[in-house]
């Protein structure tokens, strides 16, 4: 804690004891305790270096009009000063540690009813419950029974923090602490930790007698309270070493064995849970084993689906639960679709009792979606286990389907009853749309490639598919073709299909429709290069859409009304253009006229999404063309002359642009120029920041190696040609803009980019006059207003610095631009090193809020809203946000 | 009650309920799928159509080749085409007191009803029914007698030549009673038969029913009907769209409690969902006109195609379609479109509330008003000159058989690039295209029908619940092509009652009450006396008056005063004096307590045996049998009056007299 706050603490204290009324706002308090933790977590010593507080307390304590919120807040400062035994040891010493956490004494107050206080309660126990003093501390104040009262609390904050004060009770004070104990610091639990058994025995007594009492609901409104102590001891189990498990699995077993038996369908997820747990720690206890057994056998189909879930949720490899579970899971899809999954059934009264429970339409729906999110895992079981080959799963998967579209031929050997429940219901078509895109990388799933093709296809046809459902179906789309390796599938008929179904999609009324499906053109190019990167012979996009060019469709949609589908047209063209640009292909016709139109959304679209992507067509149209050589084709130059070109009006558009993020992209690809001048120079480091390590979804980064340039002594000479280069290009505009741009991001990048420049042409280690002397002559121009009048500003500021120094000398040149108008010109070199990057850069990387959270500010903040509180008639107003 | 069923089409009924005393007619639907048998009337001379091969059997034994064209593997009737009209021979038509027309679509048939059975009664109908029927009917006129042919085929109707004919032809039924089109004079006659009535109002049929119309919600001035007398209540749904399109929302509270509803026209195309339909057409027509072609729309005048233009309107500027003309070519365009905006009454309430803004309801003032929008009479004057591609045509008739349609037909149909879209659901569109194969043209069918659905159906009558249901045969299974889709019909308890044409149903409800009035003078000298708590009874004498299907108790009328005598001749000639009734007895005898009775006067050896009806007493001493039955009781004494007057005296002890 640094002096400035420990000279205000004692009178924030005073403020806080007084009322807290008079608080800024509700989360000063939070803000307080959090700085304290901190401290603490930080190994300082509260209670030495700030007595106030425990004055505070005994204050606060013994003041029967505090607020609820200020003695919540008393309570868990206290739990947190106690937190070690030495100053527990101090402050138990006082009179108030009784005090404060005495029941009977906020009872008689009346303040029990407030949950404010009931959770400080737990929670500043919870922070003093870390070694064995506040254990028998706790346990001889006989706090136990009201903690397990609360665990039912009517306020459900309050019965979870009383659920999880419970299992930390148990678990952090565990006698030998097991191999794989999580969430609790060893270090802290030395020989001296353990607490005296008889304390922890008699909690763990009361507690387990509690769970056992508890776990058995006796009238219904009682299962919420089977729900909290489940929940606990799902918690305890998960941690718990072998002596306390043991314990715990022999006093709860019976109580466990009772629920298992009642069934009661609230219970089950929870009871699974429990069990599950036990499961994963004890390993093969044949009591659990018996449980699990059951869970998996009981008689409510819907509860039945749920718990086999569950359990294949958790990865366990017991063979015959597993088998179990994927049986009752394969179940439903068996009897919808007719497929014989399962072979022989094996009880036919189960089968009877799940058919009639998908008869009624709500659990139809919701246990054939349990059931379809289960396949992908299902297929990947070992063999063994599964009672039909992976690929049956498919073909199921497939059936329903076409069921659920109305598609399904009437020689379908599946339950009509049943399966009229599926069809149309866009919920049940989703879930099978996404189990059948997982499910590509189940065993022998390509086998059935030509007829997920088809379903899909049919799906994309169905005037009455959902927009989302549509958006399902092209992802399982993509990613069969992403994973298919032969396409001599796919028929003429198909391939007309999809070709005319992705044409009138384009079309849709919906917005969502057409941008589903723009972006699945560009997603499908995108597969085109990935595949072709494999060296695969034929190409995907030939395969599937034939001679069809989707270029025109797209854009079509760069016109369309809606601003979203406009930017994924202009990405998705990207995507499509990238390989040509990477073979460094002529230019077609269209390109120019795509790169006019994409030039005219950048100027005057008013949308932003459309317009970033236009910036980030250029970035990846840069980074993906291959350079003009000498050798290369005057076709190939024309491409390389109209992308330069329209780069230059892309950052002189996108620096103005109103939409930081534009602005972000648009430094972005000033960085690709820098890149492409500079790679060559020793000083350049190449990725200023994070962006090459985590490219975004658009920048494709060449990976072009850069030699380097051997002739050392020349490299002033070619870095002064590259500068004078890359400030034609406006890329030093973009810069210079982008530092004084109010958007903390682009000023960030742009410091950062600056200082790369700043490094690499004249770093501050080379003399003033060695630096000016070789690259005087570079300059460039800055605008008499806007952005450029900032710089000057900054520059003047800087140079009258100096001046001071060096006496006043002449400032004509910097002058001219003060009353704004002109444009003045100005080296770029002189410009990089006076305009304090450094000092900028390091006040730009902290957080903007980094003034206004200090604890420093918090304390202020008080002490100024007591002190204006106490002027009556005139309202604070603070800004929370 | 009885319902004749005149016609076997679902949604284009023709039915007949007598009820009570009277004999309404529920729909005149026309059947005018029999034209598609026909081949099309061009409205300029089609080389092609013209170049027709005649047809011969294979054998050489028929020889039709005047009536008979071949096209593409099938054969058409060269001739002026014709309807199948609602069965006429079931029933005597004259004997129909009233018509109530549901909607435009379902009138079709009234001239020939009207004006050639002898019918004198009046038919009900909305007045945007009646107008834009009109509307149908006269453009229907103008189709097909502009465009008159020479030669009238009946030879292949004979039925030794049918039956060696080809294809639908062969299997078609009823050949003999299908019609030409009525001419313009028949339609005004039976136009004018027609009563406007406005929703909910009450219409007295000879005060024995109530008939009223109530909203259907499918097209302006659709309605279902009540049919109802003071004790029953017929329900006749008809064509209802529960889907907020541009009429007035469909009242369904008011068909609660019915003992009988009869349930036609749901939609023609169960897994066709409106909106997804509406959304293709959109999406097709923009493919279209985004490659260069035409598209041609073949629909009604009126109806979806209000619809349509609306989607359009919405659609065309974020498609880009914002220069592409639209024309809409009909006789009676112009109408449809003005009209349309006048109903605003029969609107939904959105665009009633555009009336007061005020604004055009429907937005096609806005397209005609910018020019998007061209309308006219037919493709002959100002079009031609106006005409430019490539544009979207919405014209008639769906069939493709007569109407400007067949002119785009053979203008656009040699061209892949050009698109025909269906909306209208009432026609196959293969069967449409045949006469016009070989065909390049690309074909999309995306039917529009915003009837109910089988789901929204089951929903409605959850909701009302009506005793039974009536409805076509073809409602009860699932539809042939999708025999696993048992979603698709209709699934009731009791189930249904399929009709098909020509059935004769007796409606299972049995008439068990009919309200008679008493006037108040007799009303008053009642002297009812209470039998059980809460239920008096009196007796009433009384002259029961019926007229009008009115029935009324009238005090019986005094006996003229008799004048004054001397004769004593004449008073033995004086009426025998009215005799006082006869008491009414009510009540049960209780055995037990009548035992006890019989005991106390001395009869002593009683034997009781029971009966199915009651006990019979045998009193043993006296030889006397007393049969005690609910309702009745008999002593059987011999000769011994005294004993059987002490029993009766007994008896009637236990029971109450009026």
């Amino acid at each position: 804690m640094d002096r400035e706050c420990a000279l205000l603490l004692p009178g924030v204290c005073a403020v806080l004891a007084g009322s807290g009324s008079s608080l800024p706002d509700d989360t000063s308090l939070e803000k307080l305790l959090d700085w304290f933790t901190g401290i603490t977590e930080d190994g300082g010593s509260l209670l030495e270096t700030c007595p106030c507080l425990l004055k505070l307390i005994s204050t606060v304590v013994h003041n029967a009009a505090s607020d609820p919120g200020v003695l919540s807040f008393t309570l868990r400062l206290t739990g947190l000063l106690a937190a070690t035994e030495e100053s527990f040891k101090t402050i138990q010493e006082h009179p108030v540690l009784n005090k404060v956490f005495n029941l009977q004494h906020w009872q008689e107050a009346g303040l029990w009813e407030d949950p404010c206080l009931r959770i400080g309660w737990i929670q500043g126990l919870r922070s003093m419950l870390q070694h064995p003093k506040a254990l028998s501390f706790f346990v001889q104040s006989g706090f136990i029974d009201p903690l397990l009262q609360l665990q039912t609390d009517t306020s459900l904050f309050i019965a979870e923090a009383a659920n999880q004060m419970l299992a930390h009770i148990l678990l952090f004070f565990q006698p030998v602490p097991p191999a794989g104990c999580k969430g609790m610091d060893k270090k802290e639990k030395g020989d001296g930790m353990t607490p005296s058994s008889a304390d922890y025995t008699a909690v763990v007594k009361s507690i387990s007698g509690y769970l056992k009492e508890s776990l058995v609901p006796k009238e219904s409104k009682n299962v919420r309270q089977s729900l909290q102590t489940l929940k606990l001891l799902a918690l305890l189990l998960a941690q718990a070493g072998p002596p306390l498990r043991d314990k715990l699995l022999q006093t709860v077993g019976d109580s466990l064995e009772e629920l298992v038996t009642a069934g009661s369908s609230e219970l089950t997820l929870p009871l699974m849970d429990v069990i599950l747990s036990a499961c994963s720690s004890s390993g093969t206890d044949e009591r659990i084993t018996r449980l699990l057994s059951s869970m998996l056998n009981i008689n409510k189909p819907a509860d039945l689906i749920h718990a086999a879930a569950a359990f294949l949720r958790r990865g366990h490899h017991d063979t015959v639960h597993t088998a179990r579970a994927v049986r009752i899971l394969l179940l439903p899809l068996d009897i919808m679709t007719g497929q014989t999954l399962l072979g022989t059934i094996s009880t036919d009264e189960h089968q009877f009792s799940v058919v009639e429970q998908l008869k009624s339409k709500s659990s139809c729906i919701s246990m054939i979606c349990v059931c379809l999110s289960n396949t992908p895992q299902i297929t990947l079981t070992p063999p063994d286990v599964l009672p039909c080959l992976p690929v049956s799963i498919v073909t199921a998967v497939l059936s329903l389907l076409r069921i659920c579209s109305g598609n399904s031929p009437s020689s379908s050997t599946g339950c009509s009853e049943v399966s009229r429940n599926v069809i149309g219901s866009s919920k049940v078509q989703k879930c099978a749309l996404e189990a059948l895109t997982t499910l590509t990388s189940s065993p022998g799933a390509k086998e059935r490639i030509s007829e997920v093709f088809t379903v899909l296809i049919q799906y994309l046809e169905n005037p009455d598919s959902d927009p989302t459902v549509l958006h399902k179906s092209y992802q399982a789309l993509l990613k069969w073709t992403s994973v298919c390796t032969d396409f001599s599938f796919i028929t003429d008929q198909l391939r007309h299909d999809l070709v005319e179904v992705v044409k009138k999609r384009v079309c849709d009324m919906r917005w969502e429709v057409k941008d589903s499906t723009v972006e699945f053109l560009g997603h499908l190019a995108g597969v085109c290069d990935s595949i072709k990167a494999a060296a695969e012979e034929r190409d995907a996009s030939e395969a599937l859409l034939g001679d069809c060019s989707t270029t025109p469709l797209l854009r079509e949609a760069l016109q369309d009304s809606e601003s979203y589908v406009r930017a994924s047209a202009i990405s998705a063209l990207a995507k499509t253009l990238t390989h040509r640009w990477q073979q460094g292909a002529t230019l077609t016709e269209e390109e120019p006229e795509i790169v006019s139109r994409l030039l005219e959304i950048l100027s005057q679209d008013s949308e932003g999404f459309p317009r970033r992507a236009v910036v980030q067509y250029f970035i990846s149209w840069y980074s993906s063309h291959s350079p003009p050589s000498s050798s290369s084709s005057s076709s190939s130059s024309s491409s390389s002359s109209l992308l330069m070109q329209s780069v230059r009006s892309v950052l002189s558009q996108g620096r103005a642009d109103l939409d930081w993020e534009v602005k972000v992209h648009t430094l972005v690809l000033a960085e690709l120029l820098l890149d492409e001048a500079f790679s060559g120079h020793p000083g350049y480091k190449k990725g200023s920041d994070s962006h090459h390590a985590s490219p975004h979804a658009y920048g494709v980064v060449s990976e072009q190696a850069y030699t380097l340039h051997t002739h050392t002594a020349t490299h002033t000479e070619g870095a002064e040609s590259d500068l004078a280069v890359v400030v034609e290009q406006g890329v030093v505009s973009v810069l210079l803009s982008g530092l004084v741009d109010c958007d903390r991001p682009v000023a960030l990048k742009a410091c950062r980019l600056l200082i790369t420049l700043r490094e690499t042409v004249c770093p501050l280690s080379l003399g003033a006059l060695d630096a000016s002397a070789a690259m005087a002559t570079v300059s460039c121009e800055l605008p008499g207003c806007g952005w450029g009048r900032e710089i000057l500003k900054i520059l003047k500021m800087k140079k009258s610095d100096q001046a001071k120094e060096e006496d006043i000398a002449d400032q004509s040149g910097l002058n001219g631009a003060e009353e704004g108008g002109d444009s003045v010109c100005v080296s770029v070199c002189e410009a990089l090193r006076s305009l304090g990057l450094d000092e900028r850069m390091e006040v730009l990387t902290q957080s903007s809020d980094h003034i206004h959270n200090s604890p420093l500010s918090l304390l202020q903040d008080i002490l100024t809203a007591s002190a204006t509180h106490t002027k009556p008639g005139e309202e604070v107003i603070v800004d929370c946000y | 009650m009885k319902l004749y069923c005149l016609s076997g089409h679902p949604t284009l009924p023709c039915n007949v309920l007598k009820f009570k005393s009277t004999t309404i007619m529920l729909d005149c639907g026309l059947d005018t799928t029999s034209v598609l048998n026909f081949l099309p009337l061009p409205l300029v001379h089609s080389p092609r159509l013209s170049k027709l091969p005649g047809w011969v059997s294979k054998d050489g034994s028929a020889n039709l080749q005047k009536e008979l064209k071949e096209c593409a593997g099938r054969v058409f009737v060269d001739s002026q085409p014709e309807f199948c009209l609602p069965e006429r021979e079931l029933l005597d038509l004259s004997t129909i007191d009233v018509i109530l027309i549901s909607n435009y679509h379902c009138m079709m048939a009234l001239p020939y009803i009207t004006e050639h059975t002898g019918f004198t009664g009046t038919v009900y109908a909305t007045e945007p029914t009646l107008t834009i029927g009109r509307l149908f009917m006269e453009e229907l006129v103008n189709f097909m007698e502009r465009v008159p042919k020479a030669q009238s085929a009946t030879c292949w109707k004979n039925k030794e030549m049918q039956r060696m004919l080809p294809g639908p032809l062969k299997d078609v039924v009823d050949v003999w009673a299908w019609k030409r089109s009525y001419s313009i004079q028949e339609v005004n006659s039976a136009l004018s038969k027609v009563q406007l009535v406005g929703y909910s109002q009450k219409v007295e049929l000879f005060g024995a029913v109530q008939v009223s119309p109530l909203s259907s919600g499918y097209s302006l001035g659709s309605s279902n009907w009540i049919i109802q007398s003071h004790h029953e209540k017929v329900s006749y749904v008809s064509g209802s769209s529960l889907l907020t399109t541009h009429p007035q929302p469909m009242d369904q509270s008011s068909l609660k409690n019915s003992d009988v509803l009869i349930l036609t026209g749901l939609t023609q195309m169960p897994t066709a969902n409106p909106d997804g339909m509406l959304g293709e057409f959109c999406s097709n027509l923009a493919m279209t006109i985004r490659a260069g072609g035409n598209v041609l729309v073949p629909c009604y005048s009126s109806g979806v195609i209000y619809d349509l233009l609306e989607c359009l309107y919405q659609f065309i500027d974020s498609a880009n379609l914002g220069t592409t003309p639209f024309y809409f070519i009909s006789p009676v365009a112009n109408s449809s479109l003005e009209f349309s905006q006048i109903f605003a009454e029969w609107l939904c309430h959105n665009k009633q509330s555009k009336v007061y803004l005020p604004e055009p309801p429907f937005p096609h003032a806005e397209l005609i008003q910018t020019n998007k929008l061209k309308h006219y009479p037919s493709i002959h004057g100002d079009f031609s000159s106006e005409f430019r591609q490539p544009c979207v045509v919405f014209t008639g008739h769906p069939s493709l058989r007569f109407g400007d349609v067949v002119h785009f037909m053979e203008l656009w149909g040699k061209s892949s690039i050009n698109t025909i879209i269906f909306t209208e659901p009432d026609f196959s569109y293969l069967d449409a295209l045949a006469p016009y194969q070989p065909l390049a043209m690309k074909c999309v069918y995306c039917p529009i029908d915003t009837r109910l659905n089988f789901h929204q159906v089951s929903k409605l009558l959850k909701e009302v619940q009506p005793l039974h249901v009536v409805c076509p045969e073809q409602y009860t299974q699932p539809p042939l092509t999708q025999s696993h889709r048992s979603d698709l019909m209709l699934e009731l308890q009791p189930p249904p009652m399929p009709y098909r044409r020509c059935s004769v149903l007796n409606l299972p409800h049995r008439r068990r009450y009919e309200r008679v009035y008493i006037l108040p003078e007799l009303a008053n000298s009642l002297v009812p006396s209470e039998i059980k708590p809460g239920v008096s009874l009196a007796t009433v004498s009384a002259v029961l008056h019926s007229k009008d299907n009115k029935h009324t108790l009238q005090l019986v009328p005094k006996p003229p005063p008799v004048a004054p005598s001397k004769k004593r001749k004449r008073v033995l000639e004086e009426p025998p004096a009215v005799l006082a009734p006869k008491t009414l007895l009510s009540g049960a005898v209780p055995l037990e307590a009548f035992l006890a009775t019989l005991q106390n006067h001395g009869f002593t050896e009683v034997k009781v045996e029971e009966t199915a009806d009651g006990h019979i007493l045998h009193l043993q001493a006296e030889d006397t049998l007393i049969q005690l039955e609910e309702d009745g009781t008999h002593i059987v004494c011999d000769n011994n009056e005294p004993l059987r007057t002490t029993l009766r005296d007994l008896v009637l002890r236990f029971l109450q007299k009026l």
